[in-house]
């Protein structure tokens, strides 16, 4: 099977803090991967290194294209990401809330717009066209995530859970390969978490892509994931199944402490 | 109801209202004078609200940049001669360089360090207005004529017809911009820089596209400025200049194509329309106290800028009058 994503020996400190130290692992084509990890054990991190927020200390980052191609992606402007089609979305989301939600989405489409300053000053009708043709696709987006009714609203005047699925609407403009979630479940209740675990699975099958996500809610992390990877203080604990995962004596450590200490 | 709605007729309708002072017969040069004011710095606030307002950029420096084209349009038109349309595209494609170059250095600066920056760049253009005697005339200043286009010398009244309707052209070209890819990208930089990021937007190429936009509109006022008065010197173009335009901004609306023309009007009409009052307008310097307060007042109700001002009203009217039903969405 071939890989989307491959992540070497990746490390970055702040300050004296190993925020991630030596970790590797990879995820496959149409692979949903977790990741998990008790509270600051660098998993944002991680996802801020591969997408290049962060710049790692050492490690190679690998990403293959929907072509085949793979690219290295250290060093890389962190706008520069989406384009290969790789795209996240934030652990407090990140929604511009002066614009209506369809424009959010759209947001998702900008490297595709063709169009610079003055074809969209002077509003050259291909310019127009482009614009209307990925409005619709933000649509089925937007309809796909169930917020299709609201679109013309504002994205300010919306509650949490909305920010949430605009989020993930917003992901799915890009024509995306791997997807990275950072707690998608963050801050949701059950109804809606057993809602959105089924939206994301569907993403992954109907969209074709692979899906790497933080998540806390263990519940939607077992259920979804094919492969799990904990890790603590930056360093990986285990890797494997669900169900391995749970086995795993050093996870349990990690989450409930050790026996002797308790 | 539709067509009040369309924003192209609006901005129409609000060219027509500039004009009202040249179509309606006996009506004072020193209103046309007043409302020319009005459309020059429209224009600049225009283009300091794509930087500012749309962006979230801030520059207090672009006062020289309409000092720069108001200079060089005199020089080329009155010294070298050369026909208006030409001295026009090169007295804005100055601004345009150097708002690319300074804008290259100030986008790796963000907040109170770009104020600063964009301030001593601006300073030190006026420096140099006044030191270039050869160029700007020092002290005195250049003088301009009235521009001549397509062979037909323009009056007084046809110059400002020809701000007015750049002033509305211009409108429409911001209402284009603000509501495309360019418009998203940059409301999106503003909002949240991450997401602007990861979304693929080129923050640093955004922030030079704001920078540039509002240069060229800074430039274009600069040269409506020296045709409309015929007269340029240094003291016009000070950071006083400046912090106006971006004032006028904040009081018309922010991110709004609207506000800095409902801006400009209030910030030059209210203080003139103060004279006027009886007992208030004889005491010397109570008009522009009034107009302080009052700016202060109005912001307070509408801290989005006075654009928001009619409909905030109706809002309220209909929530009088029943209609409840629709509460507040």
């Amino acid at each position: 099977m071939s890989q989307v994503l491959s992540v070497k020996n990746l490390s970055i400190s702040f300050g004296g803090l190993r925020a991630v130290d030596d970790l590797s692992f990879s995820i496959d084509r149409h692979e949903i991967y977790g990741l998990i990890g008790p509270n600051g054990a660098g998993k944002t991190t991680v996802f801020n290194c591969i997408t290049q927020f962060y710049k790692p200390d050492t490690g190679e980052i690998r990403f293959t294209d929907q072509k085949g191609r793979e690219h290295l992606l250290n060093g890389m402007p962190p706008h520069k990401i989406i384009g290969l089609g790789l795209v996240r979305t934030f652990q407090n989301t990140e929604i511009i809330r002066e614009l209506p939600i369809i424009d959010n989405v759209l947001l998702g489409a900008h490297t595709e717009f063709k169009a610079g300053v003055l074809a969209n000053m002077f509003a050259m009708p291909w310019a127009r066209k482009q614009e209307r043709e990925l409005r619709k696709k933000a649509m089925e987006a937007l309809k796909y995530c169930g917020l299709d009714q609201i679109a013309n609203e504002y994205a300010g005047a919306q509650p949490y859970g909305v920010l949430k699925l605009i989020e993930l609407a917003r992901t799915l403009m890009c024509e995306p390969s791997l997807i990275i979630l950072d707690e998608p479940a963050g801050g949701l209740n059950d109804a809606e978490t057993e809602r959105l675990t089924e939206l994301i699975r569907g993403i992954a099958r109907d969209h074709h892509c692979a899906i790497l996500l933080v998540e806390h809610d263990m519940k939607l992390v077992m259920g979804l994931c094919h492969r799990i990877c904990a890790i603590s203080f930056g360093k990986k604990l285990a890797e494997g199944t669900a169900a391995e995962i749970q086995e795993n004596a050093l996870v349990q450590d990690a989450y409930l402490g050790k026996e002797d200490e308790a | 109801m539709r067509l009040i709605r369309n924003k192209y007729l609006q901005y129409l309708l609000v060219g027509v209202a500039f004009l009202l002072p040249v179509l309606l017969r006996g009506v004072p040069t020193a209103t046309v004078t007043l409302a020319a004011s009005m459309v020059y710095t429209a224009i600049a606030g225009l283009g300091i609200n794509v930087l500012l307002g749309y962006s979230g950029q801030i520059s207090l420096g672009h006062a020289a940049f309409m000092g720069l084209s108001a200079y060089l349009s005199a020089y080329l038109t009155k010294q070298l001669e050369l026909p208006f349309i030409l001295s026009v595209l090169i007295a804005v494609a100055a601004p345009l360089l150097i708002g690319l170059i300074l804008g290259a250095i100030a986008v790796r600066l963000e907040g109170f360090y770009l104020a600063i920056a964009t301030l001593g760049f601006g300073e030190i253009l006026r420096q140099l207005f006044i030191e270039m005697d050869w160029f700007t005339g020092g002290f005195s200043g250049a003088s301009a004529t009235y521009p001549t286009i397509f062979g037909q010398t323009l009056t007084k009244n046809g110059m400002y017809t020809f701000m007015v309707c750049l002033l509305v052209v211009l409108m429409m070209l911001v209402h284009n911009l603000v509501h495309s890819s360019t418009g998203r990208a940059m409301i999106a930089m503003k909002s949240s820089r991450s997401a602007a990021m990861a979304m693929g937007v080129n923050v640093f190429q955004y922030k030079l596209i704001s920078f540039a936009i509002s240069s060229v509109f800074a430039g274009l006022a600069g040269v409506c400025y020296v045709h409309f008065f015929r007269h340029v010197d240094p003291t016009v173009w000070t950071a006083g200049l400046s912090l106006n335009l971006i004032a006028l901004v904040v009081i018309g609306g922010a991110a709004t194509v609207g506000g800095a023309v409902v801006g400009a009007v209030v910030m030059h009409g209210l203080p003139e329309l103060m004279k006027e009052m009886p007992i208030i307008g004889e005491i010397p310097g109570l008009p522009l106290l009034i107009v302080g307060i009052l700016m202060i007042i109005i912001l307070i109700f509408y801290p989005r800028g006075l654009i928001f001002v009619p409909r905030g009203i109706i809002d309220s009217i209909k929530k009088r009058f029943g209609n409840a039903k629709k509460g507040e969405v």
